[in-house]
């Protein structure tokens, strides 16, 4: 993207330049974790997390419209951003002032009943501070919305990763006319030439009757609806870094390693100067060699392997294996990780200006559920994944998987995506395979089982997008409540703006400690479509739009 | 889980939404003796978790109108009585016309209830777009509005009322499923369940969606039909609207939580029965953006956060089925609450517990009793406003 013309937008009101695709969060501030905004109960400063688009960490307003992804926003010129939620600036808080009110949390459960004739003022106040930005002006909508895209297509790939691109090639070569619908504008280096679409599907719906073609529907960044009608379809959609629960994990300077990945302008800019990265497994071992000289340690809450020994060591990066993450300081940034080595009990602190969470790769299987496929908890992985035949049916005829959402490792996504197109191929499937729940405890309940115990006091959120506490998990474990679905509608974990991809994995492990059973007896957590966001507008043109003539 | 610890109880209520637990409460505040109440499911996963929260006064008929209004008054005191916030927002029911035919059947509405001594309004197009910030220039030829009318969160109501009848001894047994009642010379005697017999003098219907098909399993026919509504939510934002927005043509529906987001549907039914499950439609999701964006174009950048469904229990005359099964004494109803359960279970579930008490309870039988549909005359009235 070098050399592409510089673009002048407006950031709270001072003249920006920005060039290329290099999205708005990466080009606010030099260290590229600029805080812009503060959360909804606890007002703490929040700041990009995830980098892809899912998370709460980012939200702006670009021209009237609120809830804006700067990780994800590529600026046009012209644009006026400001932040939002963060009265005078997102830096300096006055909210802070009322906190003594509130030792135990802000309870809205319970709270704010007494006296009644206050009712009327504490509403007010209440709903003034929910809500992130403000609504939409009338210039922040185009209306009409644009006209959506729309295709009919053979194969409808949903992810153009490693796995997606393999399948669609071999797809092709087979004379299928597909297409491949990637979040990202652009294919992975060195891939093959195969007919892609930038755009999110974000809602597969089941097929009305079995030889009717799927219909994937979404949107194209920011606001174009797409929708585009495939006889089969491949999902590949991958997977993205999990969170970890410790207190202060909401720190600014925390990020995800798909966030450190996403905030870097290049391998020589990555968005801290010394981070901690979390993790031991084949994800650390990528942040390493992408930012290894700013690297400070790597710290793993379990064992570290033998590539990332390896890569540490040249790099003399010291290793933490089996470690604790207990508590994250720093004001305006992270500056300190509090360490607990699992069994001896030792603590001990490590300085650093991030840390990079890389510990745990989570599958994307919203699609997969959304279709009426059918899911399987996998206690190694800590997740659930689609129930599969060999070459990647899934239980739905004419619904394959590949990449990492199908559990592929890592290596082996291309042959992950020709083995569902040769699947695909030759009809194979539906899986017919029971769901086989693992009742094999996931390493990461051993892990949090320690961690809990004696835990130190503070606020320990367990949800950023809606700041709910970990402490409001367990007085509704004690207060009764039993079960994934239930804590969810009673704490409201898991019902922000990420869909609970960032807190329900790790909800689920510590309920399934509070209440002495198998993460799979906790529950899965129904996906309620659309995966991802999706504007009113892009939905409502394809809703308008005139059936799609032609193929792409 | 929680497995019930008789093989005994006076009355089991069958449903533990939002009306089985408050008959439940009202039921153990009478001291009714032993009480339990099943659910197949979890903690609110029948509709009463499922719903728009939307609490409103302004019916067709007297009737209705005198339970919402009672039950308008019960959640205003539900902080103090249960210990939950609802955070129960009078922010106003307005229903919107778009031509004067829709303009005089809320005139009548209005003058109705009126009558009944709540200040309903009479709305032209200027005020309405003063409650609508941004609504469509043309979108309404007027409408009417009452202020006392609001928004509920859902949840809070449950979780009140289950720690109230628990700390009342009532038996709450979750994941449990009554397959079928049994009756002993002609009296109820006893339910079937998922795990053994229970026996029972009284049965509370109070399955919601699924109580006709609670009522064949105890071998009695009913009229009343499942029907599946979507509705969605968008993400959250500051304080934009503050009335429940219903418009009379299409049955369009929103309003605005507590927290920020839009929550609302089209009323018109996704189907019928309740063997497809809850699933969401490309049909209702692409309608509803369309019918939210043509009315209030600004909202188009707002992100639709999810979508879900559930089930109305519906009538054919639109009231709800309270009282005794003539058919089966001991077998008492406590369904039929359409799209409108949340808001008049409390004055609703009042009746049902005096009902099931072999008490006398102040509602019109030709309307309310499940004798009506028994007979083959006519309904005297019928309640027609099922908007929203
Ligand atoms: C999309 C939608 C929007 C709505 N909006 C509003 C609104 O704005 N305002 C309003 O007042 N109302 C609204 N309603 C209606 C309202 O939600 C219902 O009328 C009300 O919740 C009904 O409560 P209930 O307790 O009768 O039923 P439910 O909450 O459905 O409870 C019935 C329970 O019975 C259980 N059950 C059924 N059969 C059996 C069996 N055989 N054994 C054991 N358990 C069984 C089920 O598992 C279920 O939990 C809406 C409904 C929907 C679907
Ligand atoms: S950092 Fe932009 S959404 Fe998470």
């Amino acid at each position: 993207m070098a050399g592409a013309p510089a673009r002048r937008f407006e950031f709270e009101g001072r003249a920006r330049e920005s060039s290329g695709a290099v999205p708005l969060a990466a080009s606010l501030s030099s260290d590229r974790v600029p805080v812009l905004q503060r959360s909804i109960r606890y007002h703490r400063p929040r700041a990009p997390f995830c980098g892809i688009g899912y998370c709460t960490g980012c939200l702006v307003r670009v021209n009237g419209a609120p809830n804006v992804r700067a990780c994800r926003y590529v600026p046009a010129a012209g644009d006026r951003v400001r932040t939002e939620n963060a009265w005078p600036s997102p830096r300096f808080d006055v909210m802070g002032a009322l906190d003594f009110l509130f030792p135990g949390g802000v309870d809205t459960l319970r709270g704010f009943r007494r006296p009644a004739a206050l009712t009327g003022a504490y509403q007010r106040v209440v709903r003034r501070l929910a809500g992130y930005g403000a609504p939409p002006t009338p210039e922040g909508a185009r209306v009409p919305p644009p006209p959506p895209i729309a295709r009919e297509v053979d194969v409808g790939i949903v992810g153009g990763g490693p796995s997606g691109t393999a399948a669609a090639a071999k797809l092709r070569a087979a004379g299928r006319n597909v297409l491949v619908i990637d979040r990202s504008a652009d294919p992975p280096a060195g891939a093959p030439d195969v007919p892609r679409l930038r755009g999110t599907v974000t809602f597969l719906p089941p097929r009305s009757a079995p030889g009717d073609p799927f219909v994937l529907l979404g949107f194209s960044e920011p606001d174009q609806g797409i929708r585009v009608t495939a006889a089969q379809v491949v999902v590949a959609p991958g997977g993205y870094d999990g969170s970890l629960l410790f207190e202060g994990n909401d720190r600014p300077g925390i990020l995800t390693a798909d966030g450190a990945f996403a905030l870097a302008r290049g391998p020589d800019h990555p968005p801290f100067r010394r981070a901690i990265v979390v993790g031991g497994g084949p994800r650390a071992a990528a942040v390493l060699r992408a930012f290894g000289h700013r690297v400070e340690a790597v710290v793993a809450p379990l064992a570290i392997v033998p590539e990332v020994v390896r890569i540490a060591s040249e790099l003399e990066v010291p290793l933490y294996p089996r470690t604790l993450v207990e508590r994250a300081t720093g004001r305006a940034r992270v500056r300190r990780l509090r360490l607990r080595s699992r069994g001896k009990g030792t603590r001990f602190d490590l300085a650093c200006d991030a840390v990079v969470l890389a510990h745990r790769r989570l599958p994307s299987t919203q699609l997969f559920f959304q279709a009426g496929a059918r899911v399987e908890w996998r206690a190694g992985a800590g997740a659930y994944f689609p129930v599969l035949t060999t070459d990647g049916a899934t239980t739905v005829a004419g619904l394959y998987a590949a990449g990492s959402a199908a559990g592929a490792v890592e290596g082996d996504a291309a042959a992950s995506g020709e083995r569902a197109a040769e699947g695909l191929l030759r009809a194979a499937g539906p899986a017919t395979a029971e769901a086989a729940s693992t009742p094999d405890r996931s390493e990461l309940e051993g892990y949090y089982r320690e961690l809990l115990a004696g835990r130190p006091g503070g606020r320990w959120i367990a949800c950023a997008c809606e700041d709910v506490l970990l402490d409001e998990i367990e007085a509704a474990n004690r207060a009764g409540y039993r079960g994934i679905e239930v804590i969810k509608r009673y704490t409201g974990v898991g019902t922000g703006l990420c869909q609970g991809r960032y807190c329900l994995p790790d909800a689920l492990l510590v309920l399934a400690l509070l209440e002495g059973r198998t993460p799979a007896e906790v529950g899965y957590i129904t996906q309620r479509p659309p995966a991802v966001p999706t504007p009113l507008g892009a939905l409502a043109a394809i809703g308008t739009a005139p059936p799609e003539t032609g193929g792409p | 889980m929680s497995a019930p610890s008789r093989s005994r109880y006076r009355v089991v209520v069958v449903g533990a939404g939002v009306i089985g637990l408050y008959t439940a409460h009202h039921l153990a505040a009478a001291g009714a003796g032993p009480i339990l109440v099943v659910d197949r499911g979890f903690l609110s996963s029948g509709a009463s978790g499922r719903n728009g929260g939307g609490v409103r006064q302004q019916w067709e008929t007297r009737a209705t109108v005198r339970l919402a209004r009672e039950s308008v008054a019960a959640y205003r005191r539900f902080g103090r009585d249960f210990g939950y916030n609802l955070w129960f927002r009078q922010g106003g029911y307005l229903f919107l016309a778009e031509n004067d035919r829709e303009l005089a059947r809320l005139r009548a509405v209005h003058d109705l209830v009126r009558s009944e001594g709540l200040p309903s309004e009479i709305l032209d197009p200027a005020r309405v777009a003063g409650l609508v910030p941004g609504i469509a220039a043309g979108a309404a030829v007027g409408g009417t509005y009452l202020a006392s009318d609001g928004v509920l969160y859902p949840f809070p109501a449950i979780w009140g009322l289950y720690e109230d009848v628990r700390a009342r001894g009532v038996e709450v047994a979750l994941g449990l499923e009554v397959l079928g009642v049994d009756a002993r010379d002609g009296r109820v005697a006893a339910v079937r369940t998922s795990r053994g017999r229970i026996e029972t003098e009284i049965v509370v219907n109070a399955a919601g969606g699924w109580s006709a098909d609670l009522a064949q399993r105890a071998g009695l026919p009913s009229p009343n039909t499942a029907t599946r509504h979507e509705i969605l939510a968008t993400e959250p934002m500051k304080p934009f609207l503050d009335p429940m927005v219903v418009r009379v043509s299409d049955g369009l529906y929103f309003s605005q939580t507590m927290r920020g987001e839009i929550v609302g549907g089209v009323t018109g039914t996704n189907g019928t029965g309740v063997e497809g499950g809850m699933p969401t439609s490309p049909r209702f999701l692409l309608g509803m953006a369309r019918a939210l964006v043509r009315l209030v174009p600004r909202l188009a950048p707002l992100g639709v956060l999810r979508a879900w469904s559930g089930f109305y229990d519906d009538t054919p005359d639109g009231f709800p089925v309270i009282g005794e099964d003539p058919r089966r004494p001991g077998f008492v109803h406590a369904n039929g609450f359409g799209g409108h359960g949340f808001m008049l279970a409390p004055a609703a579930s009042r009746r049902v517990a005096r009902a099931a008490m072999g008490e006398t309870v102040d509602l019109d039988p030709a309307t309310f009793s499940p004798a009506r549909f028994l007979s083959s005359e006519r309904p005297p009235s019928v309640e027609r406003l099922q908007l929203g």
